[in-house]
């Protein structure tokens, strides 16, 4: 499931970043192109707002820009361009004024004195495809990933939507791997319980057809 | 024997396949005997693909794009100034 940067990509990468470092400005537009896309996508899906989504890329790769020169290369360039996109993202939302977050606690799974799960478990897994792009699924699913806390919500978001390695992951966000982990798990669990809700009464209407 | 409770905690490591062969076996053991911990099992592994398929489809809009390379170019000849 995970997705590691193939060799050859981060070769050029690394290259790229050298040579932008020794004054190169097409090194840069190279960089740049490479990288708007991720930036983007992950302050969007973090402040869900194309405003600041823009803003956050622009403040990104301005200071890819200026400060290059302090980019040692102790751990990947992509971790340090990561690592200024959520903060950069973090700072947007703080400016907000926050809805309060729903407790994760009380959609875990829950279990009788001997273990056994409590509610009736229905498999919908099959049923999602005719779903998955339509209008209404979507918005279900961007309200569930807007419900996960902050620590939960941007592990699953490096982790499992941009797709990288649990070690990567902890090195941006300066967890352990089990923190992540166990984060990540959470946070799994809370969306397959909000995805649930929806997919389960679906199920249901196309049996009864 | 496992029970769902201790199914559902090895899910994530049962998943990325990072269970001994041991623990595999009575996690499956355990699925034999328990179809709403496979349908957990099914459901919270399609929770991951479809959030991702659904959030990996966010593209840069043509109108950013375009000011972001503006900025960028102004930037470069006048560095220091946005």
């Amino acid at each position: 499931m995970s997705f590691t940067q193939p060799k050859e990509d981060k070769k050029l990468e690394e290259a790229l970043v050298r040579e932008f470092q020794g004054g190169n400005l097409e090194a840069y537009d190279k960089i740049a192109e490479i990288y708007q896309k991720k930036i983007y996508g992950l302050s969007f899906n973090l402040t869900r707002n194309q405003m600041d989504a823009q803003d956050v890329t622009q403040e990104v790769l301005l200071t890819l820009f200026r400060k290059i020169h302090t980019f040692q290369g102790k751990s990947a360039f992509s971790s340090w361009v990561y690592r200024i996109t959520l903060n950069a993202s973090y700072m947007k939302l703080r400016s907000k004024k926050k809805e309060p977050n729903v407790s994760i606690d009380e959609l875990m799974p829950s279990f009788n004195g001997a273990g056994f799960q409590q509610e009736k478990i229905q498999d919908w897994s099959e049923n999602t495809e005719s779903l998955l792009f339509t209008n209404e699924t979507r918005d279900v699913i961007n309200k569930a990933i807007d419900l996960l806390p902050e620590k939960e919500k941007v592990v699953f978001l490096l982790r499992d939507v941009e797709g990288l390695s649990t070690e990567k992951a902890g090195e941006i966000l300066d967890l352990t791997v089990p923190a992540v982990k166990s984060r990540l798990h959470r946070a799994r669990l809370f969306l397959r319980k909000k995805l649930a809700n929806y997919f389960e009464e679906f199920t249901s209407r196309k049996v009864e057809k | 024997m496992i029970c769902c409770k201790e199914c559902l905690d090895l899910l994530y490591d049962y998943i990325e396949g990072s269970l001994d062969q041991e623990t595999t076996d009575s996690l499956e053991e355990h699925f034999q005997e328990c179809p709403p911990c496979i349908s957990f099992m099914k459901t919270y592994k399609s929770t991951t693909t479809i959030c991702r398929d659904t959030l990996n489809q966010v593209q840069v809009p043509d109108a950013v794009r375009e000011a972001l390379l503006k900025v960028l170019k102004e930037n470069k000849e006048h560095p220091g100034e946005n």
